[in-house]
């Protein structure tokens, strides 16, 4: 497994919004991203829905192709990859999981060809190994007896059960990165915490790197070395996940931080939010993006987008307020 | 030390049942399949089915092929033990015909389910999955096949092939009653197509052609099944509507060139009920029987129609759905 690095630049994807030829407005899904992921980290991307986390997730594992912007992988930029062989030899390293574990099982299939048919595409093992393999994986994220799950159908397994067969799916190729897109929303609580201690013991034991997309923040601080925060699109904030947690720079993170139920705290203070629309970033005009629901905004948050300022050491949000930048 | 060994003899608690030793090796119909042969409706549609089924295969032992089409001078007689089904005007046998015309129709709407189905399945599936150029490409066709009036087409196709054997025959309906299938198919697909699990097989690398055929294809197994019958019966009838119209092969025996030699006759102007109301009973039948099946195939596929009521009388049905 080689410990590449995996490095995002000035990621961009524009979807048209418009469903005629003269409507030419389009979504800013995702604009000038740029963060990297090391062998042994997890990185959270914390963000509401719709703020294009999911859609930074796709464009890693190439189902989109990006506006502009460039995804470097072992010093080779995937937005150039063409054909199948260089397609699968990306694919080898980066895969991803997906919210959904009753959608990402094809409910007529078996988990056994769920996890076989990885194996057979990018020859991982040899042809009379793969049921060895596939029972070595079923072991490694924790479902036994692994000859009976992998004889099971995705409907006969829970849901917990079902992400865990997709960890595995995705861990069968021998990645070195894995893009986990909410993989416990829509589990029940109590098993949550269970698939992430998973993503831990698989970080820490194979030097994989994760990126954990969320809007769950207290599983973020949980997990993640590196939190990146996005709204509308942009990432607003980026740190270590002690420290943006815990003190916060851009008053969007304050917000999140805010939302998060705190049985302990009682009562406290409600939290100033001008009510807006949140998100879809339809042909955004320049400022700050957050400006309309920012308790904190000043006149040139409306007329300057604000650049992502390193305010603190490896902590940088764009806000022209809390991390002003020496260029406006 | 008596009392122990007879204890140490008998068998210990019993060991849990042990599961099957491999799932794999057992032979498994899908749950479909099994749900299907459970329901009522697909039982009657498939009993009835099998019947004609069987006769048509056993058809030589039955009746005598030659006095299915041979002329004799036993004309116009009413059904009796000799002549089962009676006589027509030319004198031959129409149970013989009925008989062997099962042959003939039931091979002619089978083949044309198949071609046309496969015709179906492959553009609607491939036209939703692929999507862009091809799908305009695809969809445009399908919309022109569609709007074509099928009988019409095939009256003109037909009068002006030389050739009007089966296989023409087959041909000519298969390739005009794809349309419809493709549509409804290619919105599955498209529904389809951007679950998750079609993604993660991309993301795992499968190709195109395995993304189609290993993991949509099973996903649609009951709807193809569906498009496979209905396409089978409305095969039956447009045969059976174009042999009567005298644009079949009318040396040949089949439902429909009974029902036409029953029309040029004017049988039933001279009370020969027999020579018409046996091939058509035997055509009304069988697309009852289908019809009966793709309803229990539906009822399958649908959860909301499945296990109505546990009293299965079909009044109480019909009422209870009209209530």
């Amino acid at each position: 497994m080689s410990a590449a690095e995996l490095q995002v630049e000035g990621l961009t994807k524009y979807f048209r919004a418009g469903g005629t030829w003269f409507d030419r407005s389009r979504v800013h899904a995702v604009e000038d991203v740029s963060f990297s992921l090391r062998p042994g980290t997890i990185t959270a991307l914390v963000g509401e829905s719709g703020s294009g986390k999911s859609t930074v997730a796709r464009l890693l594992v190439r189902l989109y192709a990006p506006t502009s912007g460039r995804v470097l992988f072992g010093g080779e930029d995937l937005t150039q990859v063409r054909g199948r062989r260089r397609t699968l030899a990306y694919r080898s390293q980066v895969q991803m999981t997906f919210q959904d574990p009753f959608g990402s099982l094809n409910p007529a299939k078996t988990v056994r060809h769920h996890l076989a048919r990885p194996l057979r595409i990018h020859h991982v093992v040899p042809h009379d190994q793969i049921d060895n393999r596939v029972h070595e994986l079923l072991d490694r994220v924790g479902l036994v007896p692994p000859e009976k799950i992998a004889a099971k159908y995705p409907h006969e397994l829970s849901g917990g059960q079902r992400q865990r067969v997709a960890i595995a799916r995705a861990l069968a190729v021998e990645p070195s990165v894995v893009v986990a897109d909410e993989p416990i929303s829509m589990l029940d609580v109590s098993i949550r915490i269970g698939i992430l201690n998973l993503m831990v013991d698989l970080k820490e034991q194979h030097d994989l790197a994760f990126l954990y997309v969320t809007h769950d923040l207290a599983s973020a601080r949980y997990v993640a070395d590196t939190v990146l925060v996005m709204y509308a699109g942009q990432i607003v904030e980026q740190g270590p996940a002690e420290q943006v947690l815990s003190e916060p720079l851009h008053p969007y993170t304050e917000l999140l931080l805010a939302s998060v139920p705190d049985p302990a705290a009682g009562e406290r203070d409600k939290i100033e939010v001008h009510k807006g629309l949140a998100a879809a970033a339809v042909d955004p005009r320049d400022g700050c993006r957050f400006v309309n629901r920012c308790p904190i905004a000043i006149d040139v948050c409306s007329k300057i987008t604000p650049p992502l300022v390193e305010a603190r050491r490896d902590h940088s949000a764009r806000c022209h307020v809390t991390a002003p930048s020496p260029l406006v | 030390m008596t009392q122990l060994q007879t204890e140490l003899q008998q068998p210990g608690p019993l060991e849990p049942l042990a599961a099957p030793t491999s799932s794999r090796r057992r032979i498994k119909l899908p749950s479909w399949l099994t749900l299907m042969l459970r329901n009522p409706k697909a039982q009657i549609g498939l009993g009835i089915l099998f019947l004609f089924v069987l006769f048509a295969v056993i058809a030589p032992f039955v009746a005598s092929a030659s006095s299915a089409t041979n002329f004799s001078y036993a004309t116009r007689e009413p059904p009796s033990w000799h002549h089962l089904f009676g006589t027509t005007d030319q004198g031959s046998d129409v149970w013989a015909g009925v008989v062997f015309g099962a042959r003939r129709s039931l091979a002619t709407g089978f083949f044309v389910a198949v071609l046309a189905t496969a015709l179906a399945t492959t553009l609607g599936i491939t036209s939703a999955y692929v999507g862009g150029f091809v799908d305009d490409t695809i969809s445009l066709v399908t919309s022109v096949v569609f709007v074509i009036p099928t009988i019409p087409l095939l009256i003109d196709i037909t009068a002006f092939l030389h050739q009007r054997g089966m296989t023409t025959m087959i041909l000519v309906i298969g390739c005009t009653l794809w349309a419809f299938e493709a549509r409804i198919l290619r919105g599955q697909a498209l529904m389809m197509k951007n679950r998750d699990f079609i993604l993660a097989a991309k993301v795992s690398g499968e190709s195109t052609r395995r993304i189609i055929l290993g993991e949509l294809m099973p996903n649609m197994i009951s709807r193809i099944a569906a498009a496979f019958v209905l396409v089978f019966y409305i095969a039956i009838l447009v045969e059976a509507g174009l042999e009567f119209l005298g644009l079949g092969d009318s040396a040949k025996s089949s439902w429909g060139v009974s029902l036409y030699w029953a029309t040029v006759n004017s049988s039933v102007l001279q009370g020969e009920w027999w020579s018409f109301l046996f091939p058509g009973l035997a055509i009304g039948l069988t697309v009852l029987a289908l019809t009966l099946v793709l309803a229990g195939i539906d009822e399958v596929s649908n959860p909301r129609l499945r296990g109505l009521p546990k009293n299965r009388s079909v009044l109480r049905l019909l009422a209870r759905r009209h209530a």
